[in-house]
């Protein structure tokens, strides 16, 4: 049996389902990542799999445990760092895993054992002694990364475990989520809704929206399915379905996405469709106002199954090239 | 953009949120104020009256039994004619507020023109109350002197106090502070503490441990009890430095820690209740508003009762801040008499009782989850 099974998972709320059927496995031992907007049904379905959230209906085993029945045997087998920071902030860092082992049965000795070791591999050894309070976001977040695996759980849960950091910080936190995953043997299932911390930390990924999935792979399967090859972004000056229409005939490109005169597409190979583009410009008589080439991204992907973006703002992700077209065009 | 226009938006955003909140205004701009007026205007200050006075006729005679109805007019005491016996078991007891004794030579006296005294036993536990029955029974004694004797002076009142001697106001305020420590410190580690705890998560975090759900619910009530006995033990050390008359010495300040243990739980139920019901810090302000502070103000611990107009005394009966209040005056004032205490004590522990089952119960159904 898989370390995290669910079947038909589902979650109403006043008869808003929130959850919608949910069926997928996490494999020991990987790191399983729930992909969505705000709203898709992340949070609900870790609170689930947590026993925070008695079902609707469905079932889901932990280590082939029933969240439900046998919570008891889940709850010793499982570590949350919700995305909210839970730490005692008047305690300090010791006190903090301290406490935490104590709710795991553990003794007082049995913890301060591990502490030098856990703090260690989050670079937090010196500060031990420190009151939490005094902590940068980031020194929490990693503080909360190992407390959860003081009791030795067989998975943890990160809920979006770096929402609100800065590009920095977050980086930091995905080389600390790795190290865990490896030299702590431990299986990680994280919900984001940010693309490259998907892209980059996940073995696989499940994409949820409104409750339901949409498509479960390894990341380069996901950008594979739709289809080989680059993706161009490119806004004209007028005229935008009319030119999306005619790419879409005459350039051999697949239309992904239309928003006035932005048009995404993708195209086999991005280097020959561009001239293809300047050309039919020409002849539509639009000015292209700007373009890019780029290899595919999660992005695409969410795009390619819901027909919007998963956030508004535009990704960093991929190789992005950039023309500015008056100045190819002179 | 000029000043007065960049006044007027940040006005004006202000004033929408406050209308926008229907709760909020209608409660901080309606019932605060006819609340506060009401307590403050009605309940401190004003006459004291029905106060319970035993009164025992030694003479049958028909001069004692018209100075008896002259005693009884007006509202200020409520007189309870019956015997020594009876008087005595009363006053211990806190059933009348003192005794009023007419001797077997009341009326004989009075023919032959003798002067005579009527012995005033009083309780000065409540210093106002005290003051206002000497005052009303020598006032009426004199006027029934004259009457009778054309002599103020035939008739005269011997003052004799009982219990709380040399009684002053602090003495008197003290005990109530002593509770109202208990209760606003149980709202501040009850019901708020579960809204932080909530709002910030940490209440996940015992969640989803291992550990029973009835431990995390008692453990936080448990904690809860002895943070608020804390504050109130400082409040009683304050009170003794302060030299507070504590009649029963060590035996005394021990019960007073039973009581404080006891209000405590119920205390610290009902805030753990209110908090459960409640999601935003602002609201509980409200409730502290509403419901705490009118506890405190309507228990006797400030001004008697007795005080208080005719409607607003249920008000206080059904207060269990009065029954603790009361309990407490009457351990340090009186000292441990046990036939004083027992109403309080059952009542206080039936609330305790009740508002920790409350409580505990609302705290469980709130943690949802799996059980």
């Amino acid at each position: 049996m898989e370390i995290i099974e669910t079947h038909e998972l589902t979650k109403e709320f006043n008869g808003l389902v929130a959850v919608d059927r949910v069926t997928f496995s996490v494999k020991r031992g990987e790191i399983f990542g729930f992909l969505g907007p705000n709203g898709a049904g992340k949070t609900t379905t870790i609170n689930m799999l947590t026993t925070l959230l008695l079902p609707t209906s469905g079932r889901a085993y932990i280590s082939g445990f029933d969240v439900v029945r046998e919570a008891a045997q889940v709850r010793r087998r499982i570590g949350l760092v919700p995305q909210e920071i839970v730490l005692e902030g008047d305690l300090t860092a010791r006190q903090n895993l301290l406490f935490h082992g104590m709710l795991y049965g553990m003794s007082r000795r049995e913890v301060e054992e591990k502490i030098p070791e856990l703090l260690e591999l989050v670079g937090l050894r010196e500060r031990a002694d420190s009151k939490v309070r005094t902590f940068s976001g980031g020194m929490k977040r990693r503080l909360e990364l190992v407390k959860v695996l003081v009791h030795e759980p067989e998975v943890i849960f990160l809920d979006e475990p770096t929402i609100g950091l800065d590009p920095q910080t977050r980086r930091k936190i995905w080389e600390y989520i790795q190290i865990l995953n490896r030299e702590r043997d431990v299986t990680i299932f994280l919900t984001t809704h940010y693309m490259e911390e998907a892209d980059y930390l996940c073995d696989r990924i499940c994409i949820i929206d409104h409750g339901k999935i949409l498509d479960i792979d390894t990341p380069r399967k996901l950008k594979d399915r739709i289809g080989e090859g680059d993706i161009i972004e490119v806004e004209v000056s007028g005229k935008g379905e009319r030119f999306a229409e005619m790419l879409a005939k005459e350039c051999g490109c697949q239309i992904k996405k239309v928003e006035g005169n932005s048009i995404t597409v993708s195209a086999k190979r991005g280097e020959y469709a561009l001239k293809e583009i300047f050309s039919l410009a020409d002849r539509l008589g639009v000015e292209v106002a700007s373009i890019s080439v780029r290899e595919p991204t999660l992005e695409d992907v969410f795009i390619h199954y819901t027909g919007r973006s998963i956030r508004e703002e535009t990704t960093a992700g991929g190789s992005m090239m950039k023309y500015l077209a008056r100045r190819l065009k002179h | 953009m000029s000043f007065l226009r960049e006044l007027y938006v940040v006005f004006w955003k202000e004033m929408l949120l406050w209308i926008n909140n229907p709760m909020l205004p209608v409660v901080r701009a309606l019932v605060f104020p006819m609340m506060w007026i009401v307590i403050f205007g009605s309940a401190f200050g004003g006459e004291v009256n029905h106060i319970p006075l035993a009164v025992v006729a030694g003479d049958a005679g028909e001069l004692s039994a018209e100075y008896i109805s002259v005693l009884n007019t007006g509202t200020t005491l409520d007189i309870k004619s019956t015997n020594l016996a009876t008087a005595e078991k009363m006053l211990k007891s806190r059933e009348v507020y003192g005794v009023l004794y007419i001797p077997e030579d009341f009326s004989s006296k009075l023919i032959a023109g003798e002067r005579v005294s009527v012995v005033l036993s009083l309780d000065e536990t409540t210093p106002q109350i005290a003051s206002a029955i000497v005052a009303h029974v020598t006032s009426v004694t004199q006027r029934f002197s004259k009457d009778i004797a054309l002599a103020g002076d035939r008739v005269v009142v011997e003052k004799n106090t009982l219990f709380g001697r040399g009684i002053e106001y602090l003495d008197y305020l003290a005990p109530g502070v002593v509770m109202m420590t208990i209760l606003f410190s149980a709202f501040f580690s009850g019901g708020m503490n579960l809204i932080l705890d909530r709002e910030f998560g940490t209440l996940k975090m015992l969640m989803v441990s291992p550990i029973s759900r009835d431990a995390i619910i008692l453990g936080k009530i448990f904690a809860g009890v002895v943070q608020s006995i804390t504050s109130g033990i400082v409040a009683l050390i304050v009170a003794i430095l302060m030299g507070v008359h504590l009649k029963s010495g060590a035996t005394g300040i021990a019960m007073i820690i039973l009581l404080m243990f006891i209000a405590g739980f119920g205390f610290i139920g009902m805030s753990t209740a209110i908090g459960t019901r409640i999601t935003e810090l602002e609201q509980l302000m409200v409730m502290m508003m509403v419901i705490i502070m009118p506890m405190w103000f309507l228990s006797g611990g400030l001004y008697p009762l007795e005080s208080m107009p005719d409607w607003m005394r249920p008000l206080a009966i059904v207060n269990p801040m009065t029954y603790a209040t009361d309990a407490a005056r009457a351990i340090m004032i009186r000292g441990i008499i046990w036939e004083s205490l027992v109403l309080d004590l059952l009542i206080i522990s039936t609330f305790a009782v009740a508002m920790f089952l409350i409580g505990s119960y609302s705290f469980k159904k709130t943690l949802g989850g799996v059980k």
